[in-house]
């Protein structure tokens, strides 16, 4: 109990300084937000484009489409906000050295690395995939009852969770390999496939997805059970929690093991 | 002609060779790039498999397929970025030595951004290209390309180069003014890939909407060479494409000279 109080005293410590410097530069902050803002949108219009010349694709409707692709962007949006610091870890901080003043401090180096920043540019993300969440709602194309409420926010929680554990996963390999940034690129980028239902995938591409680096449980799958009645919530959501759980386990230990070999470079 | 050839061949040669010496990642990021083109090859099968009508936005199945990779290896030798160069240099004050020196700073970095499109021509973009034109005469059956299409699209690609490497520089600018870009980038990043036919045909588009997109320089970049290679364009159109990427490397290069002379002349610089 008190190592928690006093983790939270931390952050908030840490986020203290994360804000000054926020607020010092307040155009830039807000052009990035325009910048993720745009991007998203060009997706939606993507989908308008097609759906004027098509009523249904495999069976999805327009409107499920975009709740999809607004579902998916709440839990990324939510990694991404607290979570970025571990990009520059596997970019930058363990070749060049500068890993070492998480190794020094008498507190966990995880929470040290992902407490460090806050990424701002994130919320972007969130506001577009809330934005068009709610939208859906007032279409009606959402099923809502009490247990679909409350596994909303556990599947947008495991979801974010599967994220991370994949950047930490990949962040980790640098312990080994100095600088894992690309590799972990190229995971990350995997979870743009999850923006479209699986089914129109080949079976090598969807059992990556599914199995190998299952970014089709952070989205598309858990986002079927809110549209569709027939899907089971055990075999989506809470094989998206199993999942959540298990995967960063394992990028934990990977990352606690590296911890453990990493060596500072010469000065 | 020959001296000037002399001073900024080396600058292509340079750019060619620090992009050999990081081949690790770089051929992970070539793998991310072609999970795009792959998504979007399977969205569009499902997308026509949705209807049945043969063809969507006046493309086939089959040109469909052939769009979405030729979108590929025309965006991967187009896209060379200078703007982030020019942010270096602004940051680092080096700018100032580009101004000393005796030779033309946007001609410089156009060398530059050469360099990279010869590389990425041979690492890997060729490779892709031959797999379409085999996938295009053994699995779809439609023959090759003619040669003729090959070499319009050459010189359209040439053009559309220059256009994107020019509206860069001018985009570049910023940077005397603020030298956080990242916001800037991602609208210009998100723009260009809507307008200029990378995330769709700009024959999607309602009629009206389309024919003005055609009108903006970023349909130039993309659209079009890929446009004339499906052969989608013949006799007096075909003219009338590439004269309009002809117009807009002119109007773009004047633009450029414009802003930087405005620039450079209340430029202050520290140290450098």
């Amino acid at each position: 109990m008190r190592t928690v109080k006093r983790y939270l005293r931390l952050y908030r410590v840490f986020l203290a300084q994360f804000f000054k410097s926020l607020v010092q530069s307040k155009a830039d902050f807000f052009l990035g937000l325009v910048g993720f803002f745009l991007t998203q949108a060009t997706g939606i219009a993507f989908l308008y484009l097609v759906f004027r010349q098509i009523p249904m694709l495999q069976g999805w409707t327009l409107d499920q489409l975009i709740f999809i692709y607004g579902f998916a962007q709440i839990p990324r949006g939510i990694d991404h906000l607290f979570t970025d610091n571990i990009w520059i870890v596997a970019y930058r901080l363990v070749v060049s050295g500068q890993f070492d003043r998480y190794m020094l401090r008498p507190m966990n180096i995880f929470l040290q690395v992902i407490f460090e920043r806050l990424q701002p540019d994130a919320l972007g993300e969130l506001i577009v995939g809330i934005i068009l969440v709610v939208a859906s709602l007032t279409k009606g194309i959402v099923l809502v009852d009490a247990v679909r409420i409350v596994l909303f926010f556990v599947s947008i929680l495991a979801g974010a969770l599967i994220y991370t554990a994949v950047k930490l996963f990949f962040a980790s390999l640098s312990f080994w390999i100095k600088r894992s940034g690309p590799v972990l690129q190229t995971a990350y980028e995997l979870a743009n496939f999850a923006k479209y239902p699986t089914e129109i995938y080949a079976r090598f591409v969807r059992f990556i997805i599914t199995y190998v680096i299952p970014f089709a449980f952070v989205a598309y799958l858990p986002a079927s059970y809110f549209v569709k009645k027939e899907v089971n919530p055990v075999s989506t959501i809470g094989v998206e929690c199993l999942i959540a759980v298990v995967f960063f386990a394992i990028a934990y230990l990977v990352f606690h093991r590296g911890t453990k070999r990493y060596e500072s470079a010469g000065n | 002609m020959r001296k000037k050839i002399k001073i900024y061949l080396p600058f292509l040669e340079n750019e060619f060779k620090s992009n050999l010496a990081y081949k690790g990642s770089f051929y992970l990021f070539m793998l991310c790039y072609l999970f795009s083109p792959f998504i979007n090859y399977y969205l569009w099968m499902a997308i026509y498999g949705s209807t049945d009508s043969g063809s969507i936005g006046g493309l086939t199945r089959d040109e469909m397929v052939i769009y979405v990779f030729m979108i590929y290896v025309t965006t991967e030798m187009v896209f060379v970025g200078i703007s982030e160069y020019i942010r270096e240099h602004v940051v680092e004050g080096s700018v100032v030595m580009n101004l000393i020196k005796p030779m033309d700073y946007r001609m410089s970095l156009i060398s530059q951004a050469a360099g990279t499109m010869v590389y990425r021509f041979f690492a890997p973009t060729v490779f892709v290209w031959i797999g379409v034109e085999i996938y295009k005469a053994c699995v779809l059956g439609m023959g090759i390309t003619p040669l003729s299409n090959i070499l319009c699209y050459m010189l359209s690609l040439l053009m559309s180069f220059l256009i994107y490497v020019l509206f860069d520089f001018c985009f570049g600018m910023i940077a005397f003014i603020t030298t956080y870009m990242y916001g800037m980038q991602l609208i210009k990043d998100a723009l260009i890939s809507f307008l200029s036919g990378q995330l769709i045909p700009i024959s999607f588009f309602p009629e009206a909407v389309g024919r003005l997109f055609e009108f903006l320089p970023f349909s130039s970049m993309v659209y079009t060479p890929v446009m004339i290679y499906l052969g989608k364009y013949s006799g007096a159109e075909l003219a009338f494409v590439l004269g309009r990427q002809a117009v807009w490397v002119v109007l773009l290069y004047v633009t450029g000279s414009l802003l930087w002379r405005r620039i450079t002349r209340r430029l202050v610089v520290l140290g450098g």
